[in-house]
């Protein structure tokens, strides 16, 4: 029973995506689309919402069997708090050491406004990282060989957001401890016993906001898109789906997870095409979409050969700066 | 038949581990055993010697704060060593006394054992916690001399209030060392005041029996300690409580069994105050009645290496916990004097002075507990370093200057600076070291709590969930 809770409990966690409350409610917000935006007839659409080819394709399947094998890696994860505590101590003496600032300099400041400015604060910076760790995972070659396992996919289901390699939920454990463990010391410091987090069930509350409104539909095949405008400020469905698409011209669009700012401002915002038939996944040669022994082991391999190249082209430099000037000096 | 007989046997069993656990309620009555004694003593249990230097120091410590800045300063000094050195003449007991509802027996020192004092019981080695260099009685005398030059015992230039100074390094240096080095450390030897003889000459108890009750005596705990909370207790010292403190009914607090003083106090505010989930106060309650118990089992032998490991076990649980009693006190109040600053820097004129006035007694008590850890049996080595680094000689004053020694004549000097947030950052550090150090969990006043409550409420938000 322990075991069962320990690896289903995010289903009954409101602090977790996948609770089923907002799965419920994705399905509520889907289903409207469907007959009321799309004028799909009502039969249609419970065939398209339950689609057996998506939630039972092999890549689903192993999306499963993944959700309960990286539950064992969560244990690495907790440790982290503990830095995260350490990261914020030290912050905390470094700004007692700063003298043109004091403890509570802004203590006098109205609840409700400090209390605001902490959950704000929280959710952008929380949200800006995660896109910044997004985008280098994509960028930096060593990152992607580890990235490359949620991009496998082929279909897209809500327990895709657990299809990710272990390591990579230790680097977002790591970027999660650097968001907390830097601004509450800092909060604390100016505005004091003030500080606090409003919440909805236990969580942020813009983050509650985020996974009442069909956070779970980025992970989906039903492809709901905003304005034009809107897609400049929030991610839709659509946008996220097209970052997995296997589309050329799609490739390293919308690395945001709810805000759409930060693709804007660094340039790589792709807003959602309408009537376009995405499909998902990688070539078989980089990575598997159900082998769940290559799923885990082969990022060690590629990043084993990342390391590799990288080393030869060390190498290969320094022999050529080295034989570089006994050449030149060796000529009169 | 024979079930029967093994009922009645149980049911023996029962009645007598339901006495045991009654007489073991209470500290004492204990039994004579003294073996050949032939006097009428039925109860072997003393220590009024040790209450007596409990009046002696509450009495210092009232005493403390008479001076008038000068113009009495000889008479006040006098006064002072009075309590400290013991006297001829019986002495008033300035503290604790009478109070409506709260009526106390005994008003002079002599009323409960005569011919007692402080100094002769003073922690005498090093004491580099306080400038001059020199031993915990030098750094005490030097304290009590300032103390008599004062004003109310409140020096606001050094920072100093002598009361609170005095009072919490003799919790170390009196009490706990007395206890811990000397009644529960080498006397509980095998050579050294043997069970099978009297303490002394002439004595009713025998000499585990009354090295016990001495090291007791200095814990400074009502006989009923077990029956109350760590808040009844509180309220006792308060001076609040009769129905509490009056065990006999008599309508009166005897100071020499139904009071309670310094160490007791300060275990019963670790365990009020904090986290609550300490026990220190009945731990170590427990831990004096069931080290005597074992010596009454003896029955006037010498102890058995069985039962003298027992007892040595039950010493060093008092050990731990007094320790850690005293390092939750001066963890407390490093948290006030951060409180303190950070409302210095908020406000001004007359609100700036009072401030400053508990700043500076909140500062004392830190100073003295930390005084008084370093008086007990362990080495603390480089973890006193370190904290009497942090806390300093004397805390950040008005002007930014602190305490950094004194001059030939025993004058402070104050020859340097340091913001006050530096000196806020200490107190900090002093916070993190004693936690760490001394394995604190009641941590009153933890001024790392906010961060840590705050991390934790976002726990379930460092999640790993990526996109």
């Amino acid at each position: 029973m322990d075991l069962f809770t320990d690896i289903f409990g995010d289903l009954w966690d409101p602090k977790k995506r996948i609770f089923f409350g907002y799965l419920f409610l994705s399905l509520v917000i889907a289903g409207l689309w469907l007959v009321a935006i799309k004028r799909t007839g009502l039969r249609d659409s419970l065939r398209k919402l339950f689609d057996r080819g998506v939630f039972f394709s092999s890549s689903a399947k192993a999306d499963y069997k993944i959700f309960v094998i990286n539950r064992i890696f969560t244990l690495f994860i907790s440790p982290l708090l503990i830095t995260q505590m350490t990261i914020a101590t030290a912050i905390f003496f470094f700004l007692h050491g700063v003298d043109w600032i004091s403890k509570g300099q802004f203590a006098e400041t109205p609840k409700t406004v400090v209390v605001t400015l902490f959950t704000l604060s929280m959710f952008v910076f929380d949200d800006f990282t995660k896109f910044l760790l997004h985008r280098w995972m994509h960028r930096w070659p060593l990152l992607w060989a580890i990235h490359k396992v949620h991009h496998s996919a082929e279909t897209l289901t809500p327990i895709t957001v657990y299809r990710v390699h272990p390591l990579e939920g230790v680097l977002y454990g790591l970027r999660s401890v650097f968001v907390q463990g830097s601004l509450i010391p800092v909060f604390l410091f100016f505005f004091g016993g003030t500080v606090d987090l409003v919440t909805v069930v236990g969580v942020n509350a813009l983050v509650f906001v985020f996974h009442v409104t069909g956070s779970n539909l980025r992970h989906s095949h039903i492809d709901i898109h905003y304005w034009p405008w809107l897609e400049r400020i929030l991610i839709s469905p659509a946008q996220h789906q097209l970052h997995h698409s296997t589309a050329v011209e799609h490739y390293d669009k919308n690395f945001g997870v709810a805000l759409a700012i930060w693709d804007w401002l660094f340039g790589s915002l792709h807003l959602s095409e309408k009537g376009r038939d995405l499909s998902f996944g990688l070539d078989a040669k980089e990575a598997s979409a159900s082998q769940l022994t290559d799923i885990y082991l082969r990022p060690f391999r590629d990043m084993w050969a990342v390391l590799r190249r990288r080393a030869k082209r060390l190498r290969n430099w320094v022999t050529r700066t080295q034989t570089g000037p006994s050449k030149t000096s060796g000529q009169p | 038949m024979r079930a029967l007989k093994l009922h009645s046997t149980a049911l023996a069993l029962i009645a007598m581990t339901a006495s045991g656990a009654l007489a073991a309620d209470t500290y004492g009555p204990f039994p004579v055993t003294l073996q050949g004694y032939a006097g009428d003593k039925t109860d072997s249990v003393s220590y009024s010697g040790q209450i007596a230097r409990h009046a002696l120091h509450d009495s210092l410590k009232k005493a403390a704060a008479l001076g008038n800045g000068g113009a009495n300063a000889a008479e006040v000094e006098a006064l002072l060593l009075s309590y400290f050195n013991g006297s001829e003449a019986d002495l008033d007991i300035l503290a604790p006394t009478s109070k409506d509802g709260f009526p106390i027996k005994q008003s002079t020192v002599n009323a409960i054992s005569s011919g007692k004092n402080i100094s002769g019981k003073f922690y005498g080695g090093a004491m580099p916690a306080w400038p001059g260099n020199g031993t915990g009685k030098d750094a005490v005398l030097h304290m009590i001399a300032k103390a008599a030059q004062s004003e109310n015992g409140y020096d606001a230039e050094n920072g100093y209030d002598y009361a609170q100074l005095i009072s919490k390094f003799t919790m170390g240096a009196m009490m706990y060392n007395q206890s811990v080095d000397n009644y529960l450390d080498e006397k509980l030897a095998a050579d050294n005041k043997p069970n099978n003889k009297p303490y002394k000459e002439g004595a009713y108890y025998t000499g585990k029996e009354h090295s016990w009750d001495e090291g007791f005596g200095y814990w400074g705990a009502p006989a009923h300690l077990m029956s109350l909370t760590p808040a009844q207790a509180y309220d006792i010292a308060k001076g609040k409580d009769l129905a509490a403190a009056d065990a006999n009914g008599d309508g009166m607090v005897d100071l020499k069994t139904e009071y309670v003083f310094g160490p007791a106090y300060y275990a019963a505010g670790a365990d009020k105050g904090g986290t609550k989930s300490t026990t220190y106060m009945h731990t170590i309650m427990q831990a004096f009645i069931d080290g005597r118990q074992i010596i009454a089992d003896a029955k006037g032998e010498a102890l058995s290496d069985e039962a003298r490991a027992a007892l040595k076990a039950q010493a060093a649980i008092i050990e731990q916990n007094w320790e850690q009693v005293l390092a939750e006190a001066a963890f407390k109040y490093a948290g006030s004097v951060y409180k303190d600053i950070t409302k210095l820097g908020e406000t001004e004129g007359d609100d700036k002075a009072k401030a400053y006035r508990a700043y500076v007694k909140h500062w004392g008590e830190l100073k003295g507990f930390v005084m008084a850890l370093q008086s007990g049996r362990n080495n603390l080595g480089a973890t006193s370093v370190e904290l009497n680094k942090l806390v300093g000689f004397g805390p950040v004053t008005l002007d930014n200057s602190y305490v950094t020694g004194v001059d030939a004549n025993g004058n402070f000097v104050r020859d340097r600076r340091m913001t006050w947030n530096d000196y806020q950052l200490n107190m900090l550090k002093t916070q993190e070291l004693l936690k760490a150090k001394f394995g604190l969990k009641s941590l009153a006043n933890d001024q790392l709590a906010e961060l840590e409550g705050l991390a934790g409420k976002l726990e379930a938000e460092a999640s790993a969930e990526t996109d």
